[in-house]
């Protein structure tokens, strides 16, 4: 992996080039509001629908698998259903950072992952299911309106991942057999809630697209496109100050994987990754197969040297990630652990920065006398 | 009273978002107004550093700025004369006494050595004493200073506000009471003045005191668990009904109210909007505004970019309006209506009830970031 001097030389060699080539003072033309529309449209109207898609596909497919291993429970099928999480989860974490319109209605992202749960609030109240067993919670549409803290990933990956959990379910003894229930209409609930999103998208996509001053919602293309701007800006602040800052505690001593996101299924820090890719999307505007390069806030960026520099910021740090175990857990066991992790933090910070200076400034979306400055 | 009724408009915005007509006000709302004659004041700034309190009319027409020596915050109006007040927004040294038709400085108000202004003031109904917020920033305590307008702004006493940090003060509609939001953050002068220095241990609560004794008469908090919540900005009713905005020091995600509406000797109670409203008013409240009936108030959300209005009655979320980047917030003299200013430049008539948002037609009030309050004289 990288070691801190190297990330730190990069990531410094290219602010000199930047700090050489813009150390003048600019005064910056207002970009024309019908500049953030194309924007707006390949992200919103091309690129998100179809990671809704795919999100939808992995949690019907995860349902699916649940039901085929609870019709006949064995390890090759309980391997096979956490593999489906894996996967819907990795795409989830890749949207979980656009958190706007649907995403956020009637707490939808909170319905498929209630995290942090800062109170231990899920594994009480699952402590307490298993104790009574309510035939309710088996059924996914009475789910749907329980706790969020038993539905959704986190819900799931204490189906699946936790103790002996699959041993049990295997077996089919009377924990088991409720566990496949359960898990089951978890994994239904999931696909109705990305059913919902991708249902729910296109309308609010057209909204931002449409933005005008007849809009109530949103007046200017440039203020719908600021949505884009804090969801990238925020994405990063959580990862570092949730994601990283939540199990790294105050010091070595008090650092904890379990604070971490997915702790029991061992994929924190692939959490993290994933999420660096949703979050790059909406900078690049290229997202896996789908979109196409600089056609994201990157379209809205003058300078092309910039546009090099925080793209080779951004590799940096997610190179930084990839070589990292998944596992928090398997990260702090290392003699050097913390201090990789509170490195990746830090690398994070300095990508955040990049995005308030770099980006907000050029794209003219992070900017706000009231919003940045207020009493 | 009307018995309580509730007459659904129609699903607007996007994602659920919808407008409810507050109870009473079926036949009051009113498209908007052309015949507005009034006065609206505030705090600005130019592009380089440079702060005033600015006036327009209805239209957005400028008619005056007077320059300050740092940026300013809220004004208060002195009843019945031509006095207003501009205190410097936290850590406040100056306070500007000025005539509200021409900008004028009458007086000026000094910090004393060991407190700071924190940006809020507000007349005794007889217009005789100004009441100010301060910080005792050695004590981490809240002061409210007396100022006897009748003997040339002379500070005549100091009470305590019974919380740190206290912000917007009100007076109650008795005249013979002060409502304070103690925001709870304790800031010291040597430490910029500004950064929260107890964000684990702050104790935000609302307070109302005596204007005469500074005896504490009411005072509310809210549960612990919300103890992150700074009380800072609020408004009363004519019936006594006191609106509050709240601004979250916690994470991004945490789930929190970001409104309460109090009647003093009860609890805070807090309310919120649908996910999708409550998400974009991004844990931050600015102003804090009853409209003329008293029955609707708005808060806006500067770092959401919108204006948020609720039912004081019903509790009830009513509707949102966006107002990129708007904090300033004041009713007109029609139910439902009020005028908001931007940092952009931007002005705006808003209805409530309409759902409606209008530009005001003069370009001169443009080239001004309007600050976080506006106030509203009556011609």
């Amino acid at each position: 992996m990288f070691s801190k001097p190297s990330w730190r030389i990069l990531l410094l060699s290219t602010s000199t080039i930047l700090g050489m080539g813009l150390s003048a003072p600019m005064a910056y033309a207002d970009i024309p509001d019908e500049n953030y529309r194309p924007v707006l449209t390949h992200l919103l109207g091309n690129v998100m629908p179809s990671k809704l898609d795919a999100f939808h596909e992995a949690t019907q497919t995860l349902g699916a698998e649940f039901r085929d291993f609870c019709d006949d429970p064995d390890k090759d099928g309980l391997d096979d259903t956490k593999t489906a999480y894996h996967n819907a989860m990795d795409i989830w974490q890749e949207i979980q950072p656009w958190r706007m319109g649907p995403m956020v209605v009637n707490g939808r992202d909170q319905h498929i992952e209630y995290w942090p749960d800062k109170h231990g609030t899920a594994g009480r109240q699952f402590r307490k299911l298993m104790f009574e067993k309510p035939a309710a919670y088996t059924d996914p549409e009475k789910l749907a309106g329980a706790s969020a803290a038993l539905q959704g990933f986190p819900a799931l990956e204490e189906v699946l991942f936790a103790d002996d959990h699959g041993a049990q379910m295997i077996s089919a003894d009377e924990d088991g057999v409720y566990l496949c229930q359960y898990g089951t209409a978890i994994a239904t609930n999931l696909a109705t809630l990305s059913a919902e999103l991708q249902a729910e998208w296109p309308e609010f996509a057209a909204a931002m697209q449409e933005a005008g001053p007849d809009s109530m919602d949103y007046p200017t293309a440039k203020f719908a496109a600021t949505d884009l701007y804090r969801a990238l800006h925020e994405g990063l602040l959580i990862i570092s100050t949730q994601k990283l800052a939540r199990p790294l505690g105050e010091n070595t001593e008090d650092a904890r994987a379990s604070r971490a996101e997915s702790p029991l299924a061992g994929r924190s820090l692939r959490n993290i990754e994933h999420n660096l890719i949703g979050l790059f999307a909406i900078y690049d505007g290229k997202w896996g197969d789908v979109g196409a390069e600089g056609h994201g806030l990157a379209a809205l960026i003058d300078s092309s040297l910039l546009n090099r520099s925080f793209k080779l910021n951004w590799q940096t740090v997610s190179d930084t990630v990839s070589q990292l175990p998944p596992s928090i857990a398997e990260v702090l066991e290392q003699s050097d652990g913390y201090e990789q992790l509170s490195d990746l933090k830090g690398q994070i910070e300095f990508l955040t920065m990049l995005v308030e200076n770099d980006v907000g400034g050029n794209t003219q979306l992070g900017g706000g006398f009231n919003a940045l400055d207020g009493d | 009273m009307e018995k309580q009724r509730r007459a659904f408009l129609k699903l607007m915005g996007v994602g659920g978002a919808f407008t409810l007509l507050p109870t009473g006000l079926a036949h009051a709302a009113a498209p908007p107004a052309t015949d507005d004659r009034a006065v609206y004041i505030s705090a600005s700034a130019g592009d380089k550093g440079d702060y005033y309190v600015s006036a327009f009319n209805a239209a957005g027409k400028i008619l005056f700025e007077q320059p300050l020596p740092g940026r300013g915050h809220d004004i208060g109006l002195r009843p019945n004369h031509v006095d207003v007040a501009a205190v410097e927004r936290r850590p406040g040294l100056y306070g500007l006494i000025l005539d509200r038709h021409s900008g004028d400085v009458r007086a000026k108000l000094h910090c004393p050595e060991n407190r700071r202004f924190y940006g809020h003031a507000v007349y005794s109904n007889d217009g005789r004493y100004l009441y100010i917020t301060e910080n005792d920033f050695d004590h981490a305590r809240g002061v409210v200073s007396v100022w006897d307008a009748v003997d040339g702004y002379r500070r005549v006493a100091e009470f305590d506000s019974f919380g740190t940090g206290p912000h917007e003060l009100h007076l109650m509609p008795d005249g013979e009471h002060l409502v304070i939001a103690n925001g709870g953050l304790h800031t010291h002068p040597d430490k910029d003045g500004r950064t929260p220095l107890n964000i684990n241990s702050m104790e935000p609560n609302l307070s109302i005191i005596d204007r005469r004794t500074g005896n504490l008469v009411h005072q509310a908090a809210l549960k612990h668990d919300w103890h992150k919540l700074s009380i800072r900005h609020l408004d009363v009713a004519a019936n006594g009904t006191i609106a509050a905005g709240f601004q979250y020091q916690g994470d991004l995600t945490d789930q929190v109210p970001l409104v309460g509406i109090w009647q003093p000797g009860s609890e805070i109670r807090p309310i919120e909007a649908p996910d999708n409203v409550q998400y974009r008013m991004r844990q931050y409240c600015g102003s804090v505004r009853f409209d003329a009936s008293g029955q609707v108030f708005g808060i806006s959300c500067p770092r959401g970019g919108l204006v948020t209005f609720w039912d004081a009655q019903s509790h009830d979320f009513l509707t949102h309006i966006a107002a990129p980047d708007g904090c300033g917030l004041t009713a007109t003299n029609k139910a439902g209506e009020f005028v908001g200013t931007s940092g952009l430049g931007n002005g705006w008539r808003m209805d409530a009830i309409r759902r409606k948002r209008v530009e005001l037609p003069d370009d001169s009030h443009k080239s001004l970031h309007w600050d976080n309050h506006l106030r509203r004289i009556q011609v």
